[in-house]
């Protein structure tokens, strides 16, 4: 009788082993399969090509930070703090030539590879020769918005730009006009207005 | 002759025969390891199960110490993955001003709507280049404060000030060249001339 619990003891420890490597794992690649967070340091090279440079890297601190700066009086800053006070980082990273042909496809393939990713949903993919292209992705948890991404190319210019955390479309929409954000006209946000 | 034969057999088979001499010789000579009934006496200092393996013996206290290995592994990979999120920028920087790239030429920079950067490594600090980066509308206005940012602006110390005024910089900057490229997004998809140009559009919801 004790031989066989212990033997029970055995395989249950074992199984509880197990199950917690597989928990560990399945989490961890759930993790990274729903980071919102893009890694743009592989285009860190462009930045000896380019004439111009944008970087900004803002991440949830920073932004806790700066939310005290910003006014609750004052009508614009209000909305940019509704705005950003949800956002767990902000970052923008672009990149202006002098001439064209200072960055190739192979250059953009490590955003595009993290943006292929399931969780990432292309609501917008506008393209020309003129002015290049520009697309627009949102990351989905639990029927939220927890990442937005654009990525812009054009023949001189390349803008990635990465929101984390819960983009509110409404109060996005709500700064129309307002620091130049427009109405995205997606579903869901603002459907009233458009009437 | 063969009664002596059969006793012989007998006394072989069951004892109950004539013995032969020879036979009780050989009787008394392998008598002595005859086999003594006696318990069985088991050494003191010896422990059954002894000789185990290491991992069968204490397969439980392995499996819940590798279990416990495991969570803490999983927690260091998560904490890792979160501090991934953060810029690179963000983590190697001491926690002095946050820092904006330098601009390529000055001509340019006052032009341009942007804070731009120079394609050196050196970088400047916010307080040393002054605000004349970024769009004079996007910046703090210290006037139409109110009274409850200035009394938080007196608990922070300078260093932070420094530090959330060159951030709310970059969020302005950052906002802005977002809303551009929203703004460059929208009316691409919204161009009813040229609906080929979109080639995926999906509805959020």
């Amino acid at each position: 009788m004790k031989l066989l619990s212990q033997t029970l003891l055995k395989i249950a420890s074992v199984k509880l082993a197990a199950l917690a490597l597989l928990l560990v794992l399945g989490a961890t690649a759930t993790a990274m399969a729903q980071n919102p967070r893009i890694q743009t340091s592989q285009l860190d090279a462009l930045a000896a090509k380019a004439s111009e440079t944008v970087d900004v890297n803002i991440d949830e601190s920073l932004i806790a930070l700066t939310t005290k700066f910003l006014s609750s009086k004052d009508e614009d800053e209000k909305k940019v703090k509704e705005l950003v006070s949800g956002l767990k980082g902000i970052y923008v990273k672009s990149f202006e030539f002098e001439s064209e042909g200072q960055y190739t496809d192979a250059d953009l393939e490590s955003i595009r590879s993290q943006l292929r990713n399931p969780a990432w949903s292309r609501i917008i993919h506008a393209k020309s020769k003129k002015d290049g292209s520009i697309e627009v992705y949102l990351m989905q948890t639990g029927g939220q918005i927890s990442g937005l991404a654009v990525l812009a190319t054009e023949l001189k210019e390349i803008t990635v730009i990465n929101l984390v955390g819960p983009v509110n479309l409404d109060k996005l929409t709500e700064l129309e006009g307002q620091f130049g954000i427009p109405e995205l006209g997606l579903e869901g946000s603002k459907p009233k207005r458009k009437n | 002759m063969n009664s002596n034969l059969n006793n012989d057999a007998d006394y072989l088979w069951d004892k109950t025969g004539e013995p032969d001499p020879e036979i009780q010789q050989l009787e008394e000579i392998l008598g002595t390891l005859r086999y003594q009934p006696r318990p069985l006496e088991i050494p003191a200092g010896l422990h059954v199960g002894r000789r185990r393996s290491f991992f069968r013996s204490h397969a439980a206290p392995l499996a819940i110490a590798a279990t416990v290995a495991m969570l803490l592994l999983g927690l260091g990979l998560w904490l890792g993955l979160q501090r991934l999120q953060r810029s690179p920028q963000q983590i190697a920087k001491s926690p002095d001003t946050p820092q904006v790239q330098p601009v390529s030429s000055p001509d340019e920079k006052q032009n341009s709507p942007l804070a731009v950067s120079s394609p050196e490594p050196e970088q400047k600090r916010i307080d040393e280049s002054p605000r004349r980066h970024v769009n004079p509308s996007l910046l703090a206005r210290n006037s139409k404060r109110d009274r409850n940012t200035a009394v938080k602006d007196q608990q922070l110390t300078l260093k932070q000030q420094q530090e959330a005024r060159a951030a709310k910089d970059q969020l302005m900057l950052a906002l802005r060249v977002t809303s551009m490229k929203l703004n460059l997004a929208q009316r691409k998809a919204q161009s009813t001339n040229a609906p080929e140009l979109i080639h995926n559009q999906h509805k959020i919801g």
